[in-house]
This record gives structure tokens, C-alpha cells and sequence, in this order.
């Protein structure tokens, strides 16, 4: 059981109203007793605050009053506060104070920061009713000569809540009872700061006492948006008691813990359509109702429920290795809590999946987004010398942007050494030097800005200079130097990666505004931030969701948007895959490679005029009655040609043709023999999102060719009426049914080669239903795959897992659901699935750890 | 290390007369004088496995090829992998995965823990190899690709692959031995000085978020670590390598086989002769052992075929003089595309029958692993042994019983053969060792010295007495 900020579940949070995400410590200020001030933190290692003086405070509901000078410090060095500074260089802290005594001639130090007595990193400061707060950095002077930072105005009687924030860039902020007050930079870094000692109520070095009412105090380790300010002074300073703020940990470990493992262990038997022993475990009013031997959990009560007891002995998983104990002691603990029971039903997106988990990978910038990142600063366009020099990147996980794919090779670094040169000799870097030419820093910074898609710090700055400094002393001119300066940045890794905050402390930040500002444009475009997208970050604007969905619907109506959704098709359907096919020429003498061009042409053009022209919602891909044929594919799908090139057929009188599943580019995934099984099988794992167990011991699962009497669907249909095989094959073989009129390169066909009557009538169990659905052709079947949700579900995870760059994870479902909503509301077109993937989580927060 | 110089003949043995150069070998052997031999470690792996029950035929069956460097390897037999099954999915992917690191693999390109070969190299070279050694070499001759795991063999803690795959012998060839020239980087001094000054501001860079305060998170921080190693490969390659001197020898030659995407057209399987094959996989190992020889490699992997390849064979295929089969799989399978690969041959195998076109191909895959491990073993290291017996080199494969049909069977009884490493484990042998590989490799760690182990912490770890010396 945890509080304030124990976990990245957003509930926790909503318990208290709080924000909890990078929060550090917290105190209250409820007594209890030990004369302690306690450290209401949990995840992090708590360390409380210790009277001075006893006899000069007065412990009030909820406060603690300064009667008399006196100083309450931590009773252990805080390294938790100094580690999260130091690496993220922002810092919040927030103060609920009362100020009893006010003495405008003396300024008196509320809580301070501070290394040892001689060396203060923060100190927050009251003199008369104004606030002033001073943050150390590596540029400001060691020892006391903290950077003085702002003044804040008139506070109102009562508690008023002080809040000061500063973020990586040097921006800080002021905010009384939740509104801006004051803003200002402090810059440089707080990389040296060390373990911290917390002071309240007076100076590190005890000269500056302070005397009013605490009610509440909260550091953070980064920045908190005004956003995050004001819905703190919502909350209030109070905290909910402990019990108000804890979870429910029943309804935790059901999202963490019990749904993985019962889609994992339980899901194969016990799922809608197989329901074994009439149990359904899939939703929570069917698992609560049991099978046929009676209830299987009773909630509160594991003993009586017959799913831990069947657990419990060994008995379940019936044939297949029991749970570990752990497991086991998992399910105990949530049934004994209560059952608690988060989604509407569970299924294959609560398995834990190979590739899964928000493992926080930094991304390096794959081959193309390179070259466009080139082009965009700079108008240089490598991608030419790209192609040549740069290794292609691999597929994993059905992508290409897999992020723990992007690993780098020695042939990686040289092509990077030599596109920056290129790019550096060809860039104009005229409107960076600026005028007069001077080998000044400002120029730096300029291009920094804009090559490295956000400001620099002063480290950063100081190299840089140095090696313009160097062509200088060299006799080279300050053209020579941008250069040479632009082939560095060109090389660094805050061009190469996508480099952002990952150290915290465990839970999900906030994306800083840079960050952001990335991510959607690496999103949308699958480039950098252009130069109003970041001006957005710049002003800060883009901490309002509101601006992150205008800027996103901005960017979608760029042309480069487009471009990046053809990479999406292209790489969830594999398009570069018909570039490989080498059918055998005595099956299919009338092959062409150019009809392999021909096939990833027409998807292409497919997808881009519907989702772009006709903006039509993306399930429309299974269904949409034209294409984009060339008259020698026209030609193979045995349709008279409209003329030359590449163009747009309507197919509402073609029944046998309309949608993704009748192009040759998806039928040629069951290889020369259109085996049923893997068009089954691409059906169920890419637009149903479905899965199978794996085939039982014993079985010869050797393809078994069509001959003469017996065709494909004869021998799928022995497989799935065969008591051994049916349990996985009826769930997708009857999928591909439909598609057997199409041979293995897409040719439309009623007889096969062996002289089998061909058909397109079959039926689909859907994921998660009990039944399945018949269709009697081609075009029902598209019909029925068009209109299902777990196709439109499946269509959201491709794009979601795109952009994001790695495979989902368990954790990533209810995101991943209320995106799903939030697009269908909207449309569900390729813009609204985009906005609704930019607007959550997903893109707004990054996961941090310890 | 090394005290033989290389002669021209033993790198062009397997080249099938193709003349392959060699650059700088005798400055590269200068090296060799340090009296102990470097630690290394090697992963040898070939697809679609030998069943078990074949295994238990000895020297006598497909093993032949083994036989004449029997006492300087270890066979094992009855190794289990069983943990390494991922539910759903044939043991192409899962069990070539599992080979070397015992695990499941946690995504298509990622397996579920390190290889036995990083975990030695970590604990040999906490702080790095020599600069002028590649940290780790991925090489083999391979043609299906649809997931990594399939054919890459070494990798990282973190599971991700721990070198690029270097599938072409040129491509192998120019990252041992090839030198990088910069831009402007002979022959203007200023320049060359100037980019000498821009690498060090990028190292200046990667060392700031590698470092203590970066922002990153440890696995983010280890792959910039990486990038920061391969800067300081290329700076040592740029500048420090001695240039060329007149005559030195040249580029292997282009490959003649398919690559890349061509080489797997949706698994459908490509067509291959025989001799196209070995001469390219010989040449790869050639120029593997080569960069072994002279100290270039140290740790990684090499790939005889991927796991569930899919080659149409064809051609006369002979041992030791002694025609053995004539591979013609399409014609014998009366089949194409898929159907007619030597793969079906394992999904066809009976234990009850003679299973002769799966016999001769798994006897071809030995022989050409046998011809990888005689090449290390032509190695003289300073102490009197070769690299083969010096090093430990690890064979395996994916799978016991290629007919998908039982995980427990599929999955259990992989061949493994291991060489001596240093006198640490028993030549000459075939064992049935009855063990889970994950203490198979667990005790070969242990007993080479190395800090780290695979699998759960909390798995209790079963030392294999059987194995040891």
C-alpha cells in the first residue's frame, strides 16, 4: 500500500487531488506524536524533520507554528532531493505558510537547500510580505552567492500557497495560490549539487529566522506546468488522511498483475468462445458467475473461491506447468482485496507479450528521419549519400522505429562523420553567424537551437566555442568555423537521439516543453519541430493541451504529414516485403517483378486518397470500394485496363475486389501455395489482434498441398473440424475462407489448378466472442472486418505503436483506450487517430526511472 | 596470442581459389607477444538442429564431421531449453534465440538475457579490449531474416544485439580490418587536425550523457555508450591506423549470393547450390578466424544458417572423398516454393525411419561447422594450444526435434558441443548431461571465472560436474 506519488497509476494521484508525479518529499505537518515532521513520502526513502527547539513551535491541526526563532532540519542528508536536481536540473518547491510576524527591515529564510552550512543550494526567502527564492547553479558564485532569482508580491491572509519552479533551460517561476506571479532565469546547471540538507524555519547557517505557520511542504525533482501549480492549490493544504489516499490495491494488482497473468495462463481455456468447463474468465460478470461447478471467486474470500483453490493445488492450469508461487500469492492477495475488476474485459492485450514494456529506450533518429531532420535545418538533402552510407534499418516488432532495435554499428558513426561533413560544407550558415562575423557565442546558441531542436546549456555552449575558437587561432575564417561547429552538432548525440529526461523517479513527467515539442513533430512528420512548434515550446504555450492538439492539427495539414502515415502503412503491411517475391516460375509463368512495384504502388495510393483525400475513417481500409491499379495489374486481377499508368479503379461492381485484404500486397502473404494458415494467422495477430496457443504435442503440422479432389479450404476444414486441431484452427483459418478464390500472388480465380471448385463463404469468430459470424462472400467478409471494433482497435495499436516506437505493453491499455474513444468520437480517421495519439499520454509523459 | 604469422595459403583454404588480400597482417601480428592468451569466447550456431535421437548415433551418424577434432571438444547431449519456449511460437525463433543465453526472447530482436560470450567478455573487459580490437564480431551466412533473433547470436545484457550482423564476407572484412578515411582527412593537415577537434567535442558529448548526471536512464545510457565506443573505433581507425603501404592486398571479392531482403522472399526460401553455399560460409569463417588470429576479435558469434532456414539445395554433396548425397530438394520433395526447402526434410523426420535427406543435410551443416572450429584450431596461441582449445567456443543450435510438435520434445535434447576453454572442461567425450542449459552455461561461467550469471537470481543454480575437467 502506498501514497502521495507511489506509483505512475494515475488514481493514486486522484486520491488526493494531488499531483504526485516526481515528487520527492512531502510533509504535512500532522503530529503523531514522535515530535517529528514526517516525510509522507513512500516510494522514496523518507526522511523526516527534527525540532530544534521544541519549545518554540506549537503543533496546530494540520500546521506547525515558529513561536520563537528556531530551526527544524532533516534529521539525514537528503540525496534523494540533490540526485533528481542534479540530473534533470529542475526543482519545485511548494510552501502553504502562514506569516504571524513580518518584519519588512529583516528578510527572513522560510526553508532553505543547502550542501553544509557554508554552501545553500535554494533558499525561499520572505521580507515584509513579498517571497524571494534563490536556486544555485554552476554559474553562480560557491558558497552563498545563490543566484537571486525573483521577487513575488502582496500574499492575502491565511495560508497562501508559495510555489517556485525552475526547468532545464533556467526558467523560473513564482506562483502565489496557483497564479504566476514572477518570472525569470536563472541558467547554468546543478551539477554539483550534493546530498541536502533540509532547513525550515530559519538559514542554513541559523542568522535568518523565520516565524509564521507551515502547513504544508512539497519538493519536487522537476518542473511542476502551471497547470500542475494550480491544481495543487485546488487540492488544498491538507492531505487526505492516509486511508483516503490509498488505492484500492485489489483494483492495482488486477492492472499490473492478475489481468496479464490470466490472459496469459487462464485466457487459452476459459476465454469467450472456449469457455472449458462453462467458464468464461474474460469479463468480470462472467468470472464472478463461474462454470459449471459453481462460483469461481467469491470476492474478499479467496478460500471459497474455486479459482485459487483450483490454482491453489495444482490443478490449474489443467496440462500446463502451475503458477510460481509468487503468482499464486497475487491472485490470493487480489481476491482476498476485493476482486476489484478495471476493464470491461481482458484478452490478448493484457498478455504479456514478447517485446512488451515501456522499457524507456533513447531513440535514435532511424535512416530516414535522419535525412528529413537534415533537410528541415538545414535544406540539405542527404538523401542520396544517406542511402549509400547509412545501414538499413532492421524490422522488429513489425516496425522499423523499434526503439531497442536501434542499436548503433561502427558503420553508423562513420556515415554519420561523413553526412555531417557533407551536410556542413552545403548548409548555408550565413544566417547563424550574423552580422559582422564575429566568433562570438551567440551564433552557437542560434544554431544549437535550431539543430539540436532546443536550447543549449552552458556546457554544451562551452565546447562548441572552443572548437570555433580553434579554427580562429588556426587562421580559419567564422564561415570555417560555423562549420566546423555545425559538423559537431551534426555528430552529437543531441542531433543523433531524441535525448530526453528519463531519470526521476519512476513514475511518468510530464514531457519538458522541448521534449515535446519533438515528439510531436517526430510523431506527425517524422522530422524535427518546425519553427513554430517551437516557438510554442519557447513560450511555454505548449504545456496547454489545448496547443499541443491546434499545433497538431497545424502539422497534419503539412505535406510531410502524409509522408510519415505512407511509412506507417508501409511498414505495419510490409510493403517492402514484394520487392523480395520470387514466386516459382513454373507455378506462375506469367509473374512480373514490376507487378510487385505495381501492388505496393497500389496500397500506397489506396491508403494516401483515403485517408488523406477523403479523409475516411481508417477501418475503411478493409472495405473501400476503388484502388489504384496500373493496367498490368489491372490485367492480373483479371480487370480490363482504363489506361495508361497508375490509376483510380472503382470496384463497386467488382465483387470480388475492395479493400487491403484483396490487394496483391496482403494476398501474397501465404506465400506460392496461399496457405490458409498464415492468411489465418496474419488476419487474427494484424487486424484482429486475436492470438493461439501453440499446436499440441504429437502433431505432424507439415502443409499439407491441395491435389486433386481436395482443395485448400477441404484441407483447413479437416483441421478445423478435427477435435486435435479445431480449438485454434476454427479461430483462424474460416478467416481466410473467403480469400480462397485468390491464388498465392492475388490472381482471382474460381477453379484451381487442380481443378477444385473454389469458394468465399466462411465465418469469423471475433476475439472475445462466444459466436462466430458466417458471411457468404468476399465482399461480406470485408464488410464484417470493416465494422468490427477489434479491427478499429487493432488499427489504433499499429499507429499508437508507431509512434511511440516501441511494442505496447499491458500497462499502456487504458491509454491506449481512451484513445481508441477519443478518435472514434471524433471520426477515426488517420488526423484523428494522430491528434488523439499526440493529445495522451502516450506522448505527453515520459516514463522515468529511479 | 599469436606467434604464427599468417600465411597467404591458410586464408584463401576456404576461399574456393578466389584470391582474398589481406591487409597489414604482419604489423598486426607485432602485437602477439604477450605470453598468456586473451580471454575470448565464441558462439557457433547453425540452424534447424540435429533430433535427438539422432544425436545419440555418435561420431557414427550425422556427427562424423566432429570426429576428427573429437578430443578437443565436448559433446553434450540431452540439453534442455525448455524455459526458452514462447507460447505461440514455433522454436525457430524461441530456441535460436535461447541458444547461448537460455532464456525466452523478449522481442523479435531481442532475446531475454546476455550470451554466455558478452557475459565473459564483461568480466574480462570491465573497462573495454584494446582499441584496436572489434569488441565484438556478429558474422555468418544466413538468408532468412524475418526476425533477428533467427541469426544473431551475441547479445547484450539488456538483451539487445550486441554487434550489427556483418552477412557478406566484405562487409565482415571491412569491419576487422577496413580503415576509414575522413573527409579531408590525409594530406591537409589543418583539416585533419580540425576533425580530430570535432570528434573529441562529440566524445566531450556522449561522455556527458553516459556520465553520472545524464538524463538518461541506464539502458539509454548504455546504448550512447556503445555510440561513444564505436566513435572512439573510428577515431583509432581514421587516425591512429598505420596507412597503407604499396601493394597491400585487397577486398575480398563480391558476394555471388542473394542478401538482404532478396535472400528471403517471405519465407517462401531461395534456390542454392551447394558449392555457392560452403564457398561463401568458408570464406566468412576464413576471414573470422583470421581476425581471431590476429587479435582483432575476441568475443562474439557466427551463423551457419539461419534458424528455419529455407534453402532449395542442389548439388553433389561429398566427405572426405565419399559422395554422401545428391542434395536436389525440390526434385525430391516434388514441391516448390516453401514446400520443396530442406527445412520440410525436419518437419518430415521419423525416428523409426532413415530420414536420409535429413541425415545428409544435417551432416553438411557439421561438416561446415567442423571446418569453422579446424580453422581455430590451426591457430597456435603462445602457450602451445590452439585458439580452439584456448577460447571457449560454444556450438548450438535451435532445436532438438524440428517438427513443432512438442515443445517439451522440440525443446529439449538441443546439440551442444563445447571446446575445452583453457583445459577447464572434458575433451573427447559425448555426454548425456540430462541438464537445462541454463546451468549448462551457468557452469561454464563459473568455471571460466566470469561475474555474472544468466537466468532468475533466485533460481537455484545446478552445477554440472559432468562437463568439467
Amino acid at each position: 500500500m502506498q501514497l502521495l506519488g507511489a506509483t505512475s497509476d494515475a488514481g493514486r494521484a486522484e486520491a488526493s487531488g494531488r499531483v504526485s508525479n516526481g515528487l520527492v518529499a512531502i510533509y504535512d505537518f500532522r503530529p503523531d506524536g514522535s515530535g517529528l515532521v514526517r516525510d509522507r513520502t513512500l516510494h522514496l526513502e523518507p526522511v523526516d524533520l527534527k525540532v530544534g527547539d521544541p519549545t518554540a513551535v506549537r503543533w496546530t491541526d494540520g500546521a506547525l507554528e515558529f513561536t520563537a526563532p528556531t530551526r527544524i532540519r532533516s534529521t539525514d542528508r537528503l540525496a534523494k532531493i540533490a540526485n533528481l536536481v542534479r540530473v534533470s536540473g529542475e526543482i519545485t518547491v511548494e510552501a502553504w505558510i502562514d506569516l504571524s510576524a513580518t518584519d519588512a527591515g529583516q528578510s527572513a529564510c522560510i526553508l532553505a537547500l543547502s550542501n553544509g552550512s557554508d554552501q545553500v543550494n535554494f533558499e525561499l526567502r520572505q521580507r515584509g510580505r513579498s517571497y524571494r527564492a534563490r536556486f544555485r547553479t554552476s554559474l553562480t558564485a560557491r558558497g552563498d552567492g545563490a543566484q537571486l532569482a525573483v521577487a513575488a508580491g502582496e500574499s492575502e491572509t491565511g495560508a497562501t500557497q508559495v510555489v517556485f519552479t525552475r526547468d532545464r533551460t533556467g526558467r523560473s517561476r513564482i506562483f502565489l495560490d496557483g497564479t504566476l506571479s514572477q518570472e525569470g532565469w536563472i541558467p547554468g546547471s546543478a551539477s554539483d549539487w550534493e546530498k541536502t540538507t533540509l532547513t525550515l524555519g530559519n538559514g542554513a547557517k541559523g542568522r535568518r529566522p523565520w516565524l509564521g505557520s507551515v502547513h504544508l511542504l512539497a519538493v519536487y525533482g522537476r518542473d511542476l506546468l502551471p497547470a500542475e501549480v494550480a491544481r495543487n492549490r485546488e487540492a488544498g493544504s491538507q492531505l487526505p488522511p492516509p486511508e483516503a489516499t490509498r488505492l484500492s490495491e485489489s483494483a492495482v494488482l488486477f492492472e499490473t498483475e492478475v489481468a496479464p497473468l490470466l490472459a496469459s495462463r487462464c485466457l487459452d481455456c476459459h476465454d469467450s468462445s472456449v469457455r472449458q468447463g462453462g467458464l468464461d474468465l474474460t469479463k468480470r460478470a462472467s468470472a464472478l458467475e463461474g462454470g459449471d461447478r459453481g462460483n469461481a471467486i467469491k470476492p474478499g474470500d479467496a478460500s471459497s473461491s474455486l479459482l485459487w483453490l483450483m490454482v491453489q493445488s495444482g490443478a490449474m492450469p489443467q496440462s500446463r506447468p502451475p503458477l510460481s508461487d509468487p503468482q499464486k500469492q497475487v491472485l490470493r492477495d487480489w481476491i482476498d482485496g476485493g476482486a476489484s475488476w478495471t476493464r470491461e474485459a481482458i484478452g490478448a492485450a493484457a498478455r504479456p507479450r514478447v517485446g512488451s514494456g515501456a522499457d524507456s529506450w533513447v531513440r535514435r533518429l532511424t535512416a530516414g528521419e535522419y535525412v528529413e531532420t537534415v533537410r528541415a535545418a538545414l535544406g540539405v538533402d542527404l538523401s542520396d549519400e544517406a542511402r549509400d552510407a547509412l545501414p538499413a534499418e532492421v524490422r522488429a516488432d513489425g516496425f522499423e522505429n523499434t526503439a531497442y532495435n536501434l542499436t548503433v554499428d561502427l558503420a553508423h558513426v562513420e556515415a554519420y562523420a561523413k553526412l555531417a561533413a557533407a551536410a556542413a560544407t552545403r548548409a548555408e550558415v550565413g544566417e547563424f553567424v550574423g552580422q559582422g562575423g564575429q566568433l562570438d557565442e551567440r551564433w552557437i546558441r542560434a544554431m544549437g537551437r535550431r539543430v539540436l531542436r532546443g536550447p543549449l546549456s552552458e556546457r554544451e555552449v562551452g565546447p562548441y566555442r572552443n572548437l570555433a575558437d580553434q579554427v580562429g587561432t588556426q587562421g580559419g575564417t567564422v564561415d570555417e568555423a560555423a562549420r566546423i561547429v555545425l559538423e559537431a552538432m551534426l555528430q552529437s548525440p543531441r542531433f543523433l537521439y531524441r535525448i530526453e529526461q528519463q531519470r526521476g523517479d519512476g513514475t511518468a513527467w510530464p514531457a519538458d516543453a522541448f521534449e515535446l515539442a519533438s515528439r510531436l513533430s517526430y510523431v506527425v512528420w517524422g522530422g524535427p519541430p518546425d519553427d513554430e512548434l517551437a516557438a510554442a515550446a519557447e513560450s511555454g504555450s505548449l504545456t496547454a493541451k489545448a496547443e499541443v492538439r491546434r499545433q497538431v492539427r497545424r502539422m497534419l495539414d503539412d505535406h510531410r504529414a502524409v509522408a510519415r502515415s505512407l511509412e506507417f502503412i508501409g511498414q505495419w503491411l510490409d510493403v517492402g516485403r514484394l520487392a523480395n517475391l520470387q514466386p516459382d516460375r513454373h507455378r506462375f509463368p506469367a509473374w512480373h517483378p514490376g507487378l510487385a512495384v505495381d501492388m505496393r504502388q497500389e496500397t500506397l495510393s489506396f491508403f494516401k486518397d483515403l485517408a488523406w483525400h477523403r479523409k475516411r475513417p481508417l477501418h475503411e481500409l478493409l472495405n473501400a470500394q476503388f484502388s489504384y491499379l496500373t493496367p498490368r495489374l489491372a490485367r492480373h486481377y483479371g480487370l480490363a485496363p482504363a489506361g495508361s499508368g497508375l490509376r483510380r479503379y472503382d470496384l463497386a461492381g467488382v465483387p470480388s475486389r475492395g479493400g487491403l485484404l484483396t490487394q496483391g500486397t496482403l494476398l501474397t502473404v501465404g506465400g506460392d501455395d496461399a496457405s490458409m494458415v498464415t492468411r489465418g494467422l496474419f488476419v487474427l495477430h494484424d487486424l484482429l489482434f486475436g492470438e493461439v496457443g501453440s499446436p499440441p504435442p504429437g502433431l505432424d503440422t507439415s502443409p499439407v498441398p491441395a491435389s486433386p479432389g481436395r482443395s485448400r479450404r477441404a484441407i483447413a476444414a479437416e483441421r478445423v473440424e478435427s477435435a486435435a486441431c479445431g480449438g485454434c484452427h476454427s479461430r483462424f483459418e474460416p478467416l481466410a475462407y473467403g480469400l480462397e478464390k485468390f491464388d498465392g500472388l492475388g490472381s482471382y480465380q474460381d477453379v484451381d489448378e487442380h481443378g477444385n471448385r473454389l469458394g468465399e463463404d466462411g465465418e469469423v469468430l471475433f476475439p472475445g466472442a462466444a459466436e462466430p459470424v458466417t458471411y457468404d462472400s468476399i465482399g461480406q467478409l470485408m464488410e464484417l472486418l470493416a465494422a468490427s471494433d477489434r479491427v478499429r482497435q487493432t488499427i489504433t495499436r499499429k499507429l499508437a505503436q508507431f509512434a511511440v516506437g516501441r511494442p505496447l505493453a499491458a500497462a499502456d491499455e487504458p491509454a491506449i483506450q481512451r484513445i481508441h474513444r477519443e478518435a472514434a468520437r471524433a471520426g477515426a480517421t488517420y488526423r484523428d487517430l494522430v491528434t488523439a495519439i499526440a493529445t495522451s499520454e502516450l506522448v505527453l509523459e515520459v516514463q522515468t526511472e529511479p | 596470442m599469436t606467434t604464427r604469422r599468417v600465411s597467404r595459403r591458410t586464408v584463401l583454404h576456404g576461399a574456393g581459389g578466389v584470391a582474398v588480400g589481406l591487409p597489414l597482417l604482419e604489423e598486426m601480428l607485432v602485437a602477439g607477444t604477450a605470453a598468456k592468451p586473451p580471454a575470448r569466447a565464441f558462439n557457433v550456431f547453425f540452424g534447424l538442429g540435429i533430433p535427438a535421437p539422432l544425436q545419440t548415433e555418435g561420431y557414427e551418424g550425422v556427427l562424423e564431421p566432429l570426429r576428427p577434432l573429437a578430443d578437443k571438444m565436448l559433446v553434450l547431449r540431452d540439453v534442455d531449453q525448455i524455459r526458452c519456449d514462447e507460447a505461440g511460437i514455433n522454436a525457430h525463433f524461441d530456441g535460436s534465440s535461447g541458444a547461448f543465453t537460455a532464456e525466452p526472447p523478449l522481442g523479435e530482436a531481442r532475446s531475454g538475457g546476455p550470451s554466455i560470450d558478452q557475459v565473459v567478455r564483461k568480466t574480462f573487459y570491465p573497462e573495454g579490449q584494446p582499441a584496436d580490437v572489434v569488441p565484438t564480431l556478429v558474422g555468418g551466412t544466413y538468408f532468412r531474416r524475418s526476425r533477428v533473433c533467427r541469426y544473431v547470436h551475441s547479445y547484450n545484457d539488456d538483451g539487445t544485439a550486441a554487434a550489427a550482423m556483418q552477412e557478406k564476407p566484405r562487409d565482415l572484412f571491412d569491419r576487422v580490418f577496413g580503415a576509414i578515411q575522413l573527409p579531408d582527412g590525409q594530406g591537409n593537415g589543418r583539416r585533419q587536425r580540425m576533425r580530430r577537434s570535432v570528434l573529441d567535442a562529440v566524445v566531450g558529448q556522449y561522455q556527458h550523457f553516459t556520465g553520472p548526471n545524464s538524463p538518461l536512464g541506464a539502458r539509454s545510457r548504455a546504448r550512447l555508450a556503445d555510440h561513444l565506443d564505436r566513435i572512439r573505433e573510428l577515431e583509432q581507425r581514421a587516425f591512429e591506423a598505420q596507412p597503407k603501404a604499396a601493394g597491400q592486398p585487397q577486398l575480398p571479392p563480391r558476394s555471388r549470393i542473394a542478401h538482404g531482403g532478396y535472400a528471403d522472399p517471405g519465407g517462401e526460401g531461395i534456390d542454392m547450390e551447394l558449392a555457392e553455399l560452403t564457398s561463401e560460409w568458408r570464406l566468412m569463417a576464413d576471414l573470422y578466424a583470421l581476425a581471431v588470429e590476429v587479435d582483432r576479435v575476441r568475443f562474439g558469434s557466427v551463423t551457419f544458417l539461419a534458424a528455419g532456414e529455407r534453402l532449395r539445395i542442389t548439388g553433389d554433396y561429398a566427405y572426405n572423398g565419399r559422395k554422401i548425397f545428391r542434395f536436389d530438394d525440390a526434385g525430391q520433395r516434388k514441391a516448390s516454393g516453401a514446400q520443396a526447402c530442406s527445412h520440410e526434410w525436419w518437419h518430415d523426420f521419423e525416428p523409426d525411419e532413415r530420414n536420409p535427406q535429413l541425415r545428409a543435410h544435417a551432416h553438411m551443416h557439421l561438416r561446415e561447422i567442423a571446418y569453422f572450429l579446424r580453422r581455430l584450431d590451426e591457430i597456435r596461441d603462445n602457450n602451445g594450444k590452439s585458439a580452439l582449445e584456448n577460447s571457449m567456443v560454444t556450438v548450438s543450435t535451435e532445436s532438438g526435434d524440428g517438427r513443432h510438435s512438442d515443445v517439451r520434445r522440440e525443446l529439449s535434447g538441443v546439440f551442444h558441443a563445447i571446446s575445452s576453454a583453457g583445459g577447464r572442461f572434458k575433451t573427447g567425450e559425448i555426454v548425456d548431461v540430462g541438464a537445462e542449459g541454463l546451468d549448462v552455461y551457468n557452469t561454464m561461467l563459473e568455471s571460466i571465472g566470469a561475474s555474472g550469471r544468466l537466468g532468475p537470481a533466485d533460481r537455484e543454480f545446478r552445477r554440472i560436474d559432468a562437463i568439467l575437467a
